[in-house]
């Protein structure tokens, strides 16, 4: 300890320390002169050693070698900014994904406290989910004595004043903003006083967005009557900008849940699972307790609440939770997609690196001279390696600099481009900039380290290492860009074919009959099938438990051939094939009371019975056989190609969940408005969502196109981040013989035949890497395969694509500087040296 | 910290300038270097690349105290004493080094 404070204070007075030591020693060398003796010897030495003594010396050389790096690094300004935006790439993109990761996975949402918050969800032998009737959740709030709050959301649509379509809007517990220490931007927000007494008046809280955009931003709004559901509601308070809520998005339309009665008509607040308000649940964990507890404890109070009303309660109920302060939760289907991101981020940063690896051990090659003197002059290897770390180390910084920033802007522009909320936050915190700097340690290692070894040991032409760096290159960027290339084809695949079904002419209409009871939705869905089939125009009418192309889904995994199949299970009515025109291929549609009976997809038949009539076979363990087949028809999810299907007679009891598809002779759009009023008519206070499957199809597709482009975004910085590499090594490997290319031209050989010979050194390894890179992309895409789905198995086009693209860019990159040395005076490059 | 090749002989530096600070008073390195040799009958020749950097480690060990005064020919020398601590060492030093010579030269007379 006291040894540390006697070297800190020499670090701090150093140079005061040093011109002391000089001056003594000064001092010496004078009087032993005066005596005529002259052996004190080299004082610099002897002060140099005295130093060591102090223990800071390493400091001293350490930023003598950052000044005379930066200095290098001055001179050659194309080098550094190569290496600094490869550098910025490779890190820059890891860092961009990390921070997305960051912002919805691990960093807390802003709100008061959110490690004590947790998110519920039940599940009893029949059951599982995460909504809860509303008389449980209240009877939790006024029980638990392990929670200090339960707060919970319920969603639904409400009209706003005279507009037609719905919006979005969430029934809250009053307790909900002040839980979350949510701030006002105007007026006040919900409060368990004024809002949830007996007979308080009706209030709505507006969301910052929705203040903006739907009312202009008008800062005198508070107090002004809207009506919602057509239903009188006093603006009491908007929220204030950066409110995330508890998930990704905020609430933009919030009304107490206790007056959700009032706004829609059919609601029971003391109605439980059937007919009830379903919301989901947070709770906040009294300190010292553990969530453990806590789950127990309303476990119990579910049973107990069960033995009070065992109708509307599930059997055995068990409660589980899991943190609710978070955007989101990584989930086991979630794995693949995060190890298929991380395996593409960690390709680019290796890609980058080996390329720079290159760069240097070339760069190292040209600074020959340099070196041969400095260990003339005795510099030992350690200390010549050193020297070449720090040039490196130097270069990671800028390029961690570089790297941050461009993370930075990247996470930003996608937040804005893909409309995500405001709240999120792109600046990197503590957490993004510990990962830049882990990846800036291995792009260091990864770079580096093996150069300065050779260039310190006076091996430039170490020729076998060049190759194994030009054919990891070669490799990296082939599997980054075969990938990328299959990844392209199979979306392009699932947008451009047909979906198999019609999309064009239908019309998708919810009722939302959630809560009615299966009789009430019969005779409502039967009034609008009739009411609807004699409008002119509308060709057919059914119904689907699973909308086309919407949000909700069946889906059965499992595996064929090892591959894995979604098999989506969808609940229809025997008029179904006709409205979306899925052709019957065999046997028959399904007809009405029908229970067992299954008609499955052409893939899905061939999948399961090759070469087999599979009518009459038995499915999901002999429940069911199957009376028909019909063509393929990727109804929710356009992009998996993979994907197969299988139909079933929609029986009572799922009645009220069905969406109404309408099919039409003419354009879908211009009968929206009639099949509005007329669903209107049957029941005036229902609010049905309506919209075409066209608009529906337009947004699936975007969002594919959005993922194809950040794939192919990858796939053309490999091939630029190659192409860097190539040009690197060939203008260091014809550096190297310029002269010998100068006598070949002087004694009159072709052109081409020097770059033959200059090039031939490349062939095997750029040869290797590319088989390498096959390979590899082939191994990738089997993992894929049985993770994602969609991609093709073997696609030649994407290799062939891949393999062509790579090899011009890599041929022009080589012949650019190949080019430049033919053109070089033959005289010339013989005087040289 | 690199070793010094004098390393093995810093313990008999350290005992040599604190004698010598003790017997003689208050001195400057070269009249340091000046005595030892002398007194030594030139036997004992101190590295001047040893004796600095010695002298700034037992400063700050507190075992001698160093001032700029001004020399009768009037050239500004750093002149070294020693300190209490100091004395307290070089008897502790003293002691250890006796001990050393003692059983070295049993060793050498009965083996």
């Amino acid at each position: 300890m006291k040894n540390l404070f006697r070297r800190l204070r020499y670090l701090l007075h150093r140079r005061r320390f040093d011109r002391e030591l000089a001056d003594d020693m000064e001092f010496h060398r004078e009087m032993a002169a005066r005596e005529g003796k002259r052996n004190f010897g080299n004082t610099l030495r002897l002060r140099e050693e005295a130093r060591d003594e102090w223990g800071w010396v390493w400091i001293d050389s350490f930023l003598q070698d950052v000044r005379y790096a930066a200095r290098m690094l001055q001179h050659s300004p194309g080098f550094t900014l190569t290496a600094v935006a490869m550098l910025a790439l490779g890190i820059g993109i890891n860092v961009a994904a990390f921070g997305f990761f960051n912002l919805m996975v691990l960093r807390p949402l802003p709100v008061r406290d959110p490690a004590t918050l947790l998110f519920f969800e039940h599940q009893s032998p029949d059951n599982f989910g995460d909504n809860f009737p509303y008389p449980e959740v209240s009877f939790f709030a006024e029980h638990s004595k392990t929670l200090r709050a339960v707060m919970a959301r319920g969603f639904g649509r409400l009209t706003v004043d005279r507009e037609e379509e719905p919006i979005a809007a969430s029934f809250l517990t009053a307790n909900y903003f002040n839980e979350l220490g949510a701030v006002p931007k105007l007026g006040r927000l919900l409060s368990p006083a004024l809002d949830e007494a007996p007979g308080a008046p009706p209030v709505v809280v507006l969301g910052y967005d929705t203040w903006r955009t739907r009312f202009g931003a008008d800062p005198s709004i508070v107090g002004k009557t809207i009506r919602l559901n057509k239903k009188p509601a006093t603006i009491v308070g908007v929220l204030s900008n950066g409110f995330s809520g508890l998930g990704l998005n905020p609430p933009e339309l919030s009304v107490p849940i206790v007056q959700k009665p009032y706004f829609e008509a059919g609601q029971d607040l003391t109605a439980s699972s059937e007919k009830g308000i379903n919301v989901q649940m947070w709770g906040r964990l009294r300190s010292g307790l553990t969530p453990r507890i806590a789950e127990q404890e309303l476990t119990s109070l579910a049973a107990q609440l069960r033995a009070e009303h065992p109708k509307d309660m599930w059997e055995k109920e068990t409660l589980s939770s899991r943190p609710g302060g978070f955007a989101m939760t990584v989930r086991a289907e979630m794995y693949p997609v995060l190890a298929l991101a991380s395996a593409l981020g960690i390709l680019i940063l290796i890609a980058a690196c080996v390329t720079l690896g290159g760069l240097l051990l070339a760069r190292g090659a040209a600074r020959e001279r340099e070196f041969s003197i400095r260990s003339a002059l005795g510099a030992g290897r350690g200390r010549l390696i050193r020297q070449l770390l720090t040039e490196s180390l130097l270069l990671a910084f800028l390029g961690l600099m570089a790297a941050l920033m461009a993370g930075y802007l990247g996470l930003r522009g996608s937040i804005v481009w893909a409309d995500l909320p405001a709240w999120l936050n792109p600046i990197p915190d503590g957490r993004v900039i510990l990962f830049a700097v882990g990846a800036g340690v291995a792009a260091v290692i990864l770079f580096a380290l093996t150069p300065a070894w050779h260039v310190a040991r006076q091996r430039y032409r170490a020729t076998t290492m060049r190759r194994i760096l030009i054919g990891a290159q070669v490799a990296t960027s082939c599997v980054l860009l075969i990938v990328s290339g299959l990844l392209i084809r199979a979306l392009h695949q699932a947008i451009s074919t047909s979906p198999g079904f019609e999309y064009e002419r239908v019309i998708a209409l919810d009722p939302g009959l959630g809560g009615a009871s299966p009789k009430e939705a019969r005779a409502y869905l039967d009034t609008l099938h009739a009411r609807l089939g004699s409008v002119p125009g509308i060709l057919s009418v059914s119904m689907a438990s699973n909308p086309p192309l919407g949000n909700r889904w069946t889906v059965d995994k499992t595996r064929v051939d090892g591959r894995a199949v979604n098999i989506h299970f969808n609940n229809v009515d025997p008029g179904f094939f006709e409205t979306m025109a899925i052709p019957v291929l065999r046997g028959r549609s399904l007809a009405r009371g029908e229970k067992r009976e299954i008609v499955v997809s052409e893939s899905l038949a061939a999948a399961q019975w090759p070469g087999e009539n599979p009518i009459g076979k038995r499915f999901s363990d002999a429940k069911d056989i199957v009376v028909g087949v019909v063509g393929n028809a990727r109804l929710v999810s356009p992009e998996d190609s993979d994907a197969v299907e299988a139909y079933r007679l929609a029986q009572d009891d799922l009645l009220p969940a069905m969406v109404v598809l309408i099919r039409t002779a003419g354009p879908a759009e211009s009968l929206v408005p009639i099949v509005a009023s007329v669903s209107k008519s049957i029941v005036p206070r229902r609010f049905p969502e309506i919209h075409s499957l066209r608009s529906s199809f337009n947004r699936k597709v975007a969002q594919a196109r959005y993922a194809a482009l950040t794939v192919s975004l990858l796939g053309a910085v490999a091939l630029l981040l190659a192409c860097l590499g190539i040009v690197g090594l060939v203008t260091y490997a014809v550096s190297q013989r310029t002269k010998e290319i100068g006598i070949r031209m002087a004694l009159g050989a072709q052109p081409s035949q020097v770059l033959s010979a200059v090039l031939r050194q490349f062939a095997t390894p750029v040869a290797i890497g590319l088989l390498a890179g096959i390979g590899g992309a082939a191994a990738l895409s089997q993992f894929l395969r049985q993770e994602l789905y969609g991609l093709s198995n073997f696609d030649p086009a994407a290799y062939l694509g891949a393999v062509v693209a790579f090899a011009i860019a890599a041929g022009v990159a080589a012949l650019l500087p190949a080019r430049r040395a033919l053109q070089v005076d033959p005289m010339l490059a013989l005087r040289y040296e | 910290m690199p070793k010094s090749p004098n390393d093995k002989l810093q313990g008999t530096l350290t005992l040599l300038v604190l004698r010598t600070l003790d017997a003689r008073g208050p001195l400057h390195g070269y009249g340091l270097c000046d005595h030892i040799r002398s007194v030594s009958d030139e036997l004992l020749r101190m590295e001047e690349g040893s004796l600095y950097p010695a002298l700034h480690r037992m400063e700050h060990d507190g075992w001698i105290a160093a001032k700029w005064e001004i020399t009768d020919k009037g050239r500004k020398a750093k002149i070294y004493s020693i300190t209490a601590r100091g004395r307290k060492q070089l008897a502790d030093e003293h002691e250890a080094w006796q001990r050393l010579t003692r059983g070295v030269a049993r060793v050498l007379r009965y083996s």
